[in-house]
């Protein structure tokens, strides 16, 4: 009973924005399409893959026409037995909120079900495939987005992957003094004890057998 | 007086509370009493010490809000004398109540230089004792006690409140124990786990 | 007179947690900030690649560890959009309840230790006593006063016991009237109002651009709030309001709307338990033995490669977000990647330029009204 979006808000205004992406962006090799969550509410999505060169176009586009003005998350992922083109996945999360214009000193308060067109709240998910390698680089949204700002510093510190353009990368959760090229999340590094496995097996011991088992006494 | 100094008067105060002094412990080893003025200076400063103990204000994680709530209505450290100073250079006791990774190592090992003796340490919690639940982590000691010497363990995943204020007891027996003793002497000393009784 | 860099180190009364602000002063001026997290780094994300996925959920409790509730509920979804597992709606009841009692025990943290930063030493002792309340609660649901791994994938670990429902009812009417306490104590409390007022300003977009949600944008006067935006569980079921304020001024909000805001939060989660109580599927006296399918539903433990799940979830602090990858038969049934946004690691940064050009008597008054958790922050 309190305010909400419906589910049909939801798809329309995720299917208007998979048109409006296909109609610029198709020709270029830009796939987008509407993917449903698979629990909860399955609300809808726009679920987008581009590649590294494309991005700069597609994240300005987001933002400017789409109205996209949140981004949530940067995730990197290292694919070592992947293939040739699939090396690396940079995964953004994005949302478009209803907050454009706000006036100073005002208060809005938006009821889901009045809201239409531009205004319906959607999440956005963009993959971005870089080659298989030791330099995988993916263009900086810094200047676009400041959100993404320390999410991207997190990833070149945690994954190792460069953003290209943004300035001032520093290690953000390891120490400064980790050495040049230690990036933890990459999956030659292993975790401590990781190959003790009874730990997990066996965790109270039961498979355990005494030393002087199988003797006849 | 001369030039260089020297005073010939015995009445000089420097000389005269030099030789009241020398006289005066003389006297007092003699008759044993010195032995029993330290004896029990030392009994009152260590009783003075083990009930007040100070605590540094430091929160590393979970633990902490365990600490700050054992200071609260419902369980009331105050009461033991517990009392949580901001600077390392006025508390007594360091309580470890976190997980210690590579980039905090070497603060806490300053901090717990910065504690004048007599210094006592307690490890709360399972990620201070052993790194806990992240005891694989490419980033967490294995356990405060690989860079401090740690006096009482407190296990648990936090410790509830009680135990706590447990651990601060068994402290304190372990004080009437060693006494002021300099904590880097301390390594023959078995170190208390709370519970293990 | 000359500038200085300050460190208001890793180990301070007020920093809320372990990271380190350092400020360029100008006498009493704060002419430029710096904030260098990572002391509480644990490489969560790395250790859950070697986890199953229920074992993953008390990691996510250790995450925030104030609000742990709504962060297992939130890496939970996640795996549910991974696994396509379904959940029954009395379930989904019991976590609406679970995490609102969460937010009301987190907010009461916050209050706790922002009172003793503006000089209200008082209200650690209030709040801490009432957030033990609260504790109790969840105690009966998850074992523990902290952390409670208490959500699993396709419903909860067990069900509410009996007469909690009655405990709880009877435990938020005494709470809503300690509310009015707390705003008698502080809404006319003249140090309060100068130290909140005037200070901190922040407006709704420039926070939204910077990735900063939550109660700090709901302060700016927009009534974003990710339970109706993006929605979730069984919050349009129940009878509640997004909390909003007006804020004070053309520069956007000051801490004191936002103090403002958590209180009215603190309403509207009363009265979403309220009325969950009455809602709940199955009524709210009976208690199912764990495993009944009115609580949970057996669901896949083994992700096919390729299959990913994200989940958008309002928490305390802000919108939090998880993003899991399965692996397939290589992986067994552990994720191949689990990736964790955290509202507080960008609204830190944030905060420290929102700083510059007040006093340095000002920093904790303001740091402290973004509601800091550096648990979450250093994954």
């Amino acid at each position: 009973m309190g305010t909400t979006v419906t589910k049909e808000q939801n798809s329309s205004a995720a299917k208007a924005a998979v048109e409006n992406l296909s109609a610029r962006f198709s020709d270029a090799g830009v796939t987008s399409e509407v993917v449903s969550h698979s629990a909860g509410k399955k609300f809808d999505f726009v679920r987008i893959k581009c590649s590294p060169e494309q991005w700069r176009a597609v994240a300005k586009y987001l933002k400017n026409e789409i109205g996209v003005n949140h981004c949530a998350m940067v995730s990197g992922t290292h694919y070592p037995e992947g293939s040739a083109e699939r090396g690396w996945e940079v995964a953004y999360h994005m949302n478009r909120w209803p907050i454009h214009n706000v006036e100073a000193h005002t208060m809005t308060v938006h009821k889901g079900e009045e809201l239409e067109g531009d205004e319906i709240p959607i999440e956005f998910e963009i993959f971005i495939d870089l080659p298989a390698g030791d330099s995988p680089s993916v263009p900086s949204v810094q200047d676009l987005w400041v959100g993404a700002d320390w999410n991207e510093k997190e990833t070149w510190d945690l994954v190792g992957i460069d953003f290209e353009g943004h300035e001032n990368m520093h290690r953000v959760l390891n120490p400064h003094d980790s050495p040049v090229g230690f990036h933890p999340l990459q999956r030659q590094h292993k975790i401590r004890y990781h190959d003790f496995n009874e730990m997990y097996d066996d965790p109270q011991g039961f498979g355990r057998k005494p030393v002087d088992e199988g003797r006849v006494k | 007086m001369s030039e260089t100094g020297e005073n010939y008067t015995t009445f000089n105060s420097r000389s005269l509370i030099e030789v009241v002094g020398d006289v005066t412990d003389e006297a007092l080893k003699a008759t044993k009493i010195k032995q029993l003025l330290s004896v029990l200076a030392g009994r009152f400063f260590n009783w003075a010490g083990r009930k007040s103990l100070f605590t540094l204000h430091l929160g590393i994680k979970c633990c902490a809000i365990e600490m700050a709530a054992s200071a609260t209505p419902r369980f009331d450290g105050d009461r033991f004398g517990v009392l949580f100073r901001s600077s390392p250079r006025q508390s007594d006791v360091l309580l470890v109540n976190g997980p210690i990774s590579k980039k905090f190592a070497d603060p806490i090992v300053r901090l717990w230089e910065q504690m004048p003796e007599p210094k006592y340490c307690i490890a709360m919690g399972e990620c201070a004792i052993s790194g806990g639940p992240y005891y694989q982590s490419y980033n967490i000691l294995e356990g405060v006690d690989t860079v401090i010497p740690v006096d009482v363990y407190i296990p648990g995943c936090p410790p509830r409140p009680e135990a706590l204020i447990d651990g601060f007891g068994k402290l304190r027996e372990k004080i009437i124990r060693i006494g002021g003793a300099p904590s880097t002497g301390r390594d023959g000393d078995k170190p208390i786990i709370v519970g293990d009784d | 007179m000359a500038e200085m860099w300050i460190t208001m180190g890793p180990q301070h009364p007020m920093t809320h947690g372990l990271w380190t602000l350092r400020v360029k002063v100008d006498g009493e001026t704060v002419t430029d900030t710096e904030a260098e997290l990572g002391y509480i780094h644990r490489g969560v994300e790395k250790i859950c690649e070697a986890r199953d996925f229920t074992q993953i959920t008390p990691y996510c409790d250790r995450l925030c560890y104030v609000s742990a509730m709504t962060w297992a509920h939130s890496y939970i979804m996640a795996a549910e959009d991974l696994l396509e597992a379904e959940v029954p709606e009395r379930a989904e009841y019991i976590r609406l309840m679970a995490a609102e009692v969460q937010r009301l025990a987190s907010h009461l943290m916050w209050l706790g230790a922002f009172g003793p930063d503006i000089g209200n030493l008082t209200l650690m002792t209030w709040c801490l006593r009432d957030r033990e309340m609260f504790l109790d609660l969840l105690q009966e649901l998850g074992g523990s006063r902290m952390h409670y791994n208490y959500p699993r994938v396709g419903g909860v670990k067990r069900d509410i016991p009996i007469g909690w429902a009655n405990r709880l009812k009877a435990k938020v009417k005494l709470f809503e009237n300690r509310i009015n306490e707390y705003e008698m104590l502080l809404d006319e409390s003249t140090i309060w109002l100068v130290r909140l007022q005037g200070v901190g300003y922040a407006t709704a977009e420039d926070q939204l651009n910077a990735g900063v949600t939550g109660p700090n944008i709901r302060a700016a006067g927009v009534n974003t709030d990710a339970r109706w935006t993006n929605p979730y569980s069984v919050y349009d079921q129940v009878d509640w309001e997004p909390a909003v304020e007006k804020p004070t001024s053309v520069k956007g909000a000051d801490c004191y709307d936002r103090y403002r805001v958590r209180m009215e939060e603190m309403r509207q989660s009363c009265r979403m338990l309220l009325d969950a109580i009455d809602k709940i599927p199955g009524g709210a006296n009976t208690h199912y033995q764990p495993g009944d399918e009115m609580i949970i539903t057996k669901a896949p433990t083994r992700a096919p490669e390729g299959a990913t799940g994200f989940s958008t979830y309002e928490c305390t602090r802000g919108v939090s977000n998880f993003y899991l990858q399965g692996g397939g038969d290589a992986r067994g049934k552990n994720p191949y990647r689990v990736s964790i946004r955290s509202p507080m690691f960008i609204t830190i940064p944030y905060v420290a330029k929102t700083m510059i050009g007040y006093k340095v008597a000002d920093i904790p008054a303001i740091m402290g009204s973004f509601d800091p958790c550096i648990g979450e922050t250093d994954r």
